[in-house]
């Protein structure tokens, strides 16, 4: 063994040719906060990584005439005015692998779950320009989030960008959390990006993802909120390098940034820092392309160029529900539709706090299976009917029959849509459960019997409807004989649950 | 954000003085300071200074090379490296500042503007860990 290692090490440094390059080198003219201005380095690039004696990376920001304005990645206290500061040529990249793959790791790709150094293969460059318009497909395959709301009503395709907005505690990490425990098995690698997050909130998470067997096909990438501003800064342009590397094996990607306003507040740091011109709310100009550069490598690509896609998931946490200031203005105009998420319907006991009616996918029906799209159609006309006479019906207490039926409809189906925390549900499933809705089969089941009848539905009929179970998951939509099938299961279920 | 930089006064001086000799220098000088003093940038003086001094060097083709190694270099070391800093730069004239630094082990280290070509032992090593590092 010792052997082997000596002969190795013989051959390694038989092999070593030093290179003699000329190198640019600079000098610390001050350290503040996270950033060196650094005079020298001619002939630098914009984003071009530095490296200090003591071995921590930098990036260029701010070139000027005299100095350079660096942001340091790492510890920067060890870092002194008069330091050498090399220039190498190269723009910042992370290195990826397979070996990745269930992994914790920081803004740069360091590993920081003490699980040991991943076997590097390849680096990737952290700011890439997103894939061009020939290179792209339309979106046409759904991702199961397992979330009953989501699925059904504003359904999420493969290479989309849905931002999931709300206020504090209203239950945004954990739609995403859902969404990823939903993944197994769906041949989709995820990476949750992690920005300015309590540690014992990551912590947390990972145990939970651990926990439902998640982490086989997950990655973190975490900057915490202990962590400089420039960490927080990368994390997500790491993240979607790490989600581009599984994309151009031709997989499927989910990425979830969590959460893009405080990368929005390290970036008007920095930026403060280096001396831009602040704009609206301090933020400097760019930070609209800040996202829009980060959100468009999002994709799904042709099989002409390989295939795969990166579907991403940004979250934005809004002050007071106040969804018109400024970061969550841009980033909801750059993303293909949001997830709203209200203090109101989460204290009402409506969970996941989806408010449906003005959340939306501007993909829309075409990330849909066609069995889901035809009892989701029915559904989302009960659910704005019920909306609209909701508010109406308060006034008056003689109602028609038919608007009496159509608001016993509407709350069946606002129950319906109330789905516990880490339990989601197979797309079968919710066909299975809408179907029964729409059609009326659960219009005299008490509202607070309705879980209930649910879950049992669900069991009675994986067993008594095997024929539509099938269709459904291999054609994605059930024939005449399937739908028969089915009707009589639901409705013999039904006799039974009423006894 | 200042509008004209150290390096624009800088330039202005020397694209001033350039043609001047004698008494006209001494009152150009004089002139300078006043200029100075009125838009109040005495206080940039030594930054404008090192860059008048990074121009003239420029403009006459002699550059500075700061040499750092181990021991004492001998004059047959110095006249190479003198010849060959004269051809890689094309200047014409070149003025080695030694500096002794035991830190490198051996070997030489050079210095010139932003450029540093590292000869040393401790760089070499410094490489080869990497190198190590990266293959095993």
């Amino acid at each position: 063994m010792s052997n082997n290692i000596i002969e190795n090490l013989r051959k390694e440094i038989d092999n070593f040719s030093l290179q003699l390059k000329v190198e640019k080198v600079g000098q610390v003219m001050e350290v503040f906060d996270g950033i060196a201005k650094v005079s020298g380095l001619s002939d630098i690039k914009s984003s071009e990584m530095v490296t200090f004696p003591g071995g921590e990376t930098g990036v260029a920001l701010n070139l000027e005439e005299d100095a350079v304005g660096v942001i340091i990645l790492g510890d920067f206290s060890k870092i002194k005015e008069g330091d050498e500061v090399k220039a190498t040529g190269r723009i910042l990249e992370i290195p990826v692998s397979d070996s990745i793959l269930g992994r914790v790791v920081n803004a740069i790709g360091a590993p920081i779950d003490g699980k040991g150094a991943i076997k590097a293969g390849k680096t990737y460059p952290i700011e890439k320009v997103a894939p061009g318009v020939v290179t792209r497909q339309s979106v046409s395959e759904p991702v199961a989030t397992g979330i009953k709301a989501i699925d059904a009503i504003i359904p999420v395709g493969r290479g989309q960008r849905e931002l999931i907005i709300g206020d504090r505690q209203t239950g945004k990490t954990a739609l995403a959390i859902d969404a990823i425990l939903n993944q197994k098995g769906q041949n989709m690698i995820c990476v949750y990006v992690s920005i300015g997050q309590k540690d014992s909130k990551l912590r947390k998470l990972g145990a939970r993802l651990e926990a439902g067997g998640a982490m086989d096909y997950t990655v973190i990438v975490s900057a915490g909120a202990s962590e400089a501003a420039s960490m927080s800064y990368i994390a997500p342009y790491a993240g979607v390098s790490i989600a581009e590397y599984f994309m151009d094996q031709g997989k499927d990607v989910l990425i979830i940034y969590d959460d893009l306003s405080k990368h929005a507040v390290a970036y008007r740091e920095i930026s403060l820092l280096l001396r831009r011109p602040p704009g609206r709310e301090a933020y400097p100009g760019d930070v609209f392309y800040l996202h829009s550069r980060l959100l468009e490598r999002a994709c799904r690509r042709n099989a002409k160029y390989g295939g795969g896609s990166i579907t991403a998931f940004p979250i934005i946490e809004t002050q007071a529900g106040d969804i018109s200031a400024y970061i969550p203005t841009n980033v909801i105009s750059i993303t293909d539709g949001q997830i709203f998420l209200e203090t109101d319907l989460f204290y009402k006991g409506i969970r996941p706090a989806v408010n449906v009616g003005s959340s939306v996918s501007r993909v829309g029906s075409s990330a849909q299976i066609k069995a889901m799209k035809k009892v989701a159609g029915t559904l989302k006309l009960d659910l704005a009917q019920f909306r609209e006479l909701e508010a109406f019906s308060q006034f008056g207490s003689d109602l028609d029959e038919s608007t009496k039926k159509q608001l016993e409809r509407g709350k069946r189906s606002v129950e319906m849509l109330k789905q516990l925390q880490y339990a989601p549900v197979k797309t079968e499933h919710q066909v299975v459960t809408f179907y029964a809705l729409t059609k009326g089969f659960m219009d005299d089941v008490p509202v607070e019997k309705i879980k209930e009848f649910e879950s049992g539905l669900i069991d009675y009929t994986e067993t008594h409807a095997k024929t539509f179970y099938k269709e459904v998951k291999e054609s994605k939509m059930w024939t005449d004989k399937g739908e028969e099938q089915l009707k009589k299961a639901i409705a013999d279920f039904k006799t039974s649950f009423v006894k | 954000m200042t509008v004209i930089s150290n390096n624009d006064i800088a330039r202005a001086i020397y694209s001033g003085a350039k043609e001047k000799h004698g008494h006209e220098l001494s009152l150009y000088q004089k002139n300078v300071v006043n200029f100075l003093f009125r838009k109040r940038l005495l206080s940039k003086a030594p930054e404008i200074l090192s860059q008048l001094r990074k121009i003239i060097n420029k403009e006459e083709g002699r550059i500075i090379a700061k040499v750092s190694s181990v021991e004492k270099l001998s004059h047959k070391i110095k006249e190479d490296l003198t010849h060959s800093l004269k051809k890689r730069y094309s200047a014409k004239e070149v003025i080695l500042e030694e500096k002794l630094d035991e830190k490198l082990i051996g070997g030489i280290k050079l210095e010139v503007n932003n450029e540093v070509i590292d000869l040393s032992v401790k760089n070499k090593i410094g490489k080869l860990q990497e190198h190590l590092e990266r293959n095993i």
